[in-house]
C-alpha cells in the first residue's frame, strides 16, 4: 500500500495545520508509521519536541504530592518550602512510629486502674514538653541527617533552614502529643498544660543553639527542666505539684520566658549554621 | 583570575595538626590535590566548602570571606561540593534528591529547577536512572549522582573530594571529559590518590603532606621533580630504596642510581613519591 499511495502536499499541509478530521489524522499517522518516506516529510520542531519531552519527563519523575502536601499548598505554603519540609530527615516512618509508641504507652499506663495512674499523668505532663525538643535535636545530628555535609554547604544552610526543619518536626510532635493529651484521664486542661513549657523548651533550645550545638543545647535545657521538676517534687506536696508547675501563673511565666528566648533567637539568628562546626 | 585565596590556614583536631599554615591561590581550570591519607586534603576542602571553620588564617572565595556569616552565604552561592562521603538519602530517587538539593541551592522556581535537574542528570549520564532509588544505584552511579548535585546551579567553584572512587575505567573517562569541560570556564578543585587523574585532567597540582603544601605546579613539573632519579634495571637494587617490578619484568627504582641501571623518563607518580619521601626525610613535614 505504501508503494502505491503517499501523502500529497495538500494533505500534509492540512495535517500540519491541524485542520483534518480525527479519522483522516489517524489515517495519515497510520500511513506515516509504515512509510519512512512520508515520515521524513513531516518537519520536526525540536523546541516543541524538547518542551513536551521535558513536561512528560518531569511528570513521570517529579516527587509525588500527597493530600497533606496539597492542603499545605492550598494554605499558601510555597512549593519549594514544601520540598524542604517533606525532606526533613527526622520525619521518617521509623521516627513517627517510635514517637507514637512512646505516647501511646504513656496514655495506656495512665488509664490503668491502679494507684499510680494519677502520678503517670503527671509524668506525662513533665515529659511531653521534652518530646518536641528531642525531635529538634535529633533532626540535625550526623546520624539523623547523612547528607548534613552537603546540606550544610548550601546557601540555605542558615537560620531559615533550621527553623523550617524545627517547625516541621515540632509541628508533627505537638499534634501527636496533643492527641495523646486529650486521651489522658484527669481535667480537660491537662491536654494543653504541657504546650507552653514545650514552646519555652523549643525556643530556648534554638536560642541556646546559637552558642552550643543543637543536641547539647537540647540536652542542657531538657536536663534543667527535669532537674527543676524533681527539685519541686521533693519540696512540695503531691496535690500542690501540678497546680504549681502547670497552673496559670506558671504558664504565664513560661510564655514570658519563651518570648525572651524568641527575642534572643532573633537577635543571634545569624550564628545558626549547619555547615560550620562550632 | 584568582578564585580562591588561602592564607596561613591552620586547623587542629585535638593534638593532631590537620592543616599547618597553608598558603594557596587557585584560579580557573582544574587543580588536583594530591597527598597520602591524613595529609590534610579533605580538611582543606571542607574549610573551602564552608563545612568546617579553620582555627587560624583566612580564606577568600571570589573575594568573599566565609568567616563572616553574611559573606559565607555568598561563598555557598558560588560553590558546588562533593564530600568524600556524600551520604545521599537512600530512600530518595535520583530525581528527588537533585530536586531537594536544588531547593537548598535557592532554586525556588519549579520549572527552572526541574530544567536544571534534567541538565545535570544528562551531564552525568543518569537521565534514564532518574526514577531509581539511591540505594539501588551502583557505587559508580551514586558517585555520579553526588557529582550531579555539586554541579547544580553551574557553580563557579566546584570542590570534589575523591570523586573518582568507585568509578570503572569507562566511567572515569567520561568523568574526566566532563570535569575538563567544566574546567574550561570554572574553577575545579579535586582531591585524589590517583596520579593518573592528575596527569589526565589537571593543569595544576598541589601536593600536601602532614598538613602542609609541599609542591605547587603543573603535572610536568611534578614529574620533573624525579628527573634523573628514575631507573630501570634487570635485577633488584641492592640499596635500600623504593622499587617495583614493572610489566616488562624490569625493576623501576626512584632515588639514587642502582648499579647497572639505566635512566628512564619520570612519571607524575615518580615525582610525587620522591617528593613525599624527601619531605618526610628532611623533616619538612611530620
Amino acid at each position: 500500500m505504501t508503494d502505491s499511495w503517499h501523502i500529497d502536499t495538500a494533505l500534509l499541509s492540512d495535517y500540519e495545520e491541524g485542520t483534518l478530521s480525527p479519522s483522516r489524522v489517524m489515517a495519515v499517522e497510520a500511513h506515516m508509521l509504515a512509510c519512512a518516506g512520508c515520515r521524513t516529510r513531516v518537519p520536526v520542531d525540536y523546541t516543541w519536541l524538547t518542551g513536551n519531552f521535558s513536561v512528560i519527563y518531569d511528570n513521570v519523575h517529579a516527587p509525588r504530592v500527597g493530600p497533606l502536601q496539597r492542603l499545605l499548598t492550598r494554605l499558601g505554603l510555597p512549593e519549594h518550602r514544601l520540598r524542604l519540609l517533606t525532606a526533613t530527615p527526622a520525619l521518617r516512618w521509623s521516627w513517627l512510629a517510635a514517637t507514637a509508641a512512646v505516647l501511646g504507652l504513656a496514655v495506656a499506663v495512665s488509664w490503668l486502674d491502679w494507684s499510680g495512674a494519677a502520678a503517670m499523668s503527671t509524668v506525662f505532663l513533665a515529659l511531653a514538653p521534652i518530646l518536641p525538643v528531642a525531635t529538634v535535636a535529633t533532626a540535625y545530628g550526623p546520624s539523623a541527617d547523612p547528607m548534613r555535609e552537603i546540606t550544610g554547604t548550601t546557601p540555605a544552610a542558615g537560620p531559615a533552614l533550621v527553623l523550617w526543619r524545627a517547625v516541621a518536626v515540632v509541628g508533627v510532635a505537638v499534634v501527636m502529643a496533643a492527641v495523646a493529651g486529650l486521651l489522658l484521664p484527669g481535667p480537660g486542661w491537662f491536654a494543653a498544660a504541657w504546650l507552653l513549657p514545650a514552646l519555652l523548651l523549643c525556643t530556648g533550645t534554638l536560642a541556646l543553639a546559637t552558642s552550643l550545638s543543637l543536641p547539647v543545647a537540647a540536652g542542657t535545657l531538657g536536663g534543667l527542666w527535669l532537674t527543676g521538676l524533681y527539685a519541686v517534687v521533693r519540696v512540695v506536696r503531691d496535690d500542690v505539684f501540678v497546680p504549681l508547675v502547670f497552673g496559670p501563673p506558671a504558664q504565664f511565666g513560661y510564655l514570658a520566658a519563651a518570648a525572651a528566648a524568641a527575642a534572643v533567637l532573633t537577635l543571634r539568628r545569624r550564628r545558626f549554621d549547619l555547615g560550620e562546626s562550632r | 583570575m584568582t578564585t580562591v585565596t588561602v592564607d596561613n590556614l591552620s586547623k587542629r583536631y585535638g593534638s593532631t595538626v590537620a592543616l599547618d599554615a597553608v598558603d594557596l591561590t587557585i584560579g580557573v581550570g582544574v587543580t588536583g590535590l594530591l597527598g597520602p591519607n591524613g595529609a590534610g586534603k579533605s580538611t582543606l576542602l571542607r574549610c573551602l566548602a564552608t563545612a568546617l571553620g579553620p582555627d587560624a588564617g583566612s580564606i577568600r572565595v571570589h573575594g568573599f570571606d566565609p568567616a563572616v556569616p553574611a559573606q559565607r552565604t555568598e561563598v555557598r552561592r558560588r560553590i558546588g561540593y562533593l564530600p568524600q562521603n556524600p551520604g545521599l538519602y537512600p530512600h530518595f530517587t535520583a530525581y528527588d534528591l537533585l530536586d531537594y538539593v536544588a531547593v537548598l541551592k535557592e532554586m525556588t522556581d519549579t520549572q527552572r529547577r526541574r530544567a536544571e535537574v534534567r541538565r545535570v542528570l544528562d551531564e552525568v549520564e543518569l537521565t534514564d536512572r532518574a526514577k531509581t532509588k539511591v540505594r539501588k544505584l551502583s557505587g559508580g552511579m551514586r558517585q555520579r549522582l553526588g557529582l550531579a548535585q555539586a554541579l547544580l546551579g553551574d557553580p563557579e567553584l566546584v570542590i570534589l573530594d575523591e570523586p573518582t572512587v568507585g568509578l570503572d575505567p569507562e566511567q572515569r573517562m567520561s568523568f574526566r571529559a566532563l570535569i575538563s569541560r567544566i574546567g574550561e570556564r570554572r574553577t575545579v578543585l579535586l582531591s585524589t590518590h590517583q596520579t593518573e587523574d592528575v596527569g589526565a585532567l589537571c593543569e595544576r597540582v598541589v601536593v600536601m603532606s602532614g598538613g602542609r603544601v609541599v609542591f605547587e605546579g603543573g603535572p610536568k613539573e611534578l614529574a620533573g621533580v624525579a628527573e634523573g632519579q628514575v631507573w630501570l634495571s634487570e635485577s633488584p637494587p641492592v640499596r635500600n630504596t623504593a622499587y617495583w617490578r614493572n610489566a616488562d619484568g624490569l625493576y623501576r627504582t626512584v632515588g639514587p642510581r642502582p648499579d647497572g641501571a639505566e635512566a628512564t623518563r619520570p612519571s607524575i607518580e615518580d615525582g610525587y613519591l620522591l617528593l613525599l619521601g624527601t619531605a618526610v626525610a628532611t623533616g619538612a613535614v611530620r
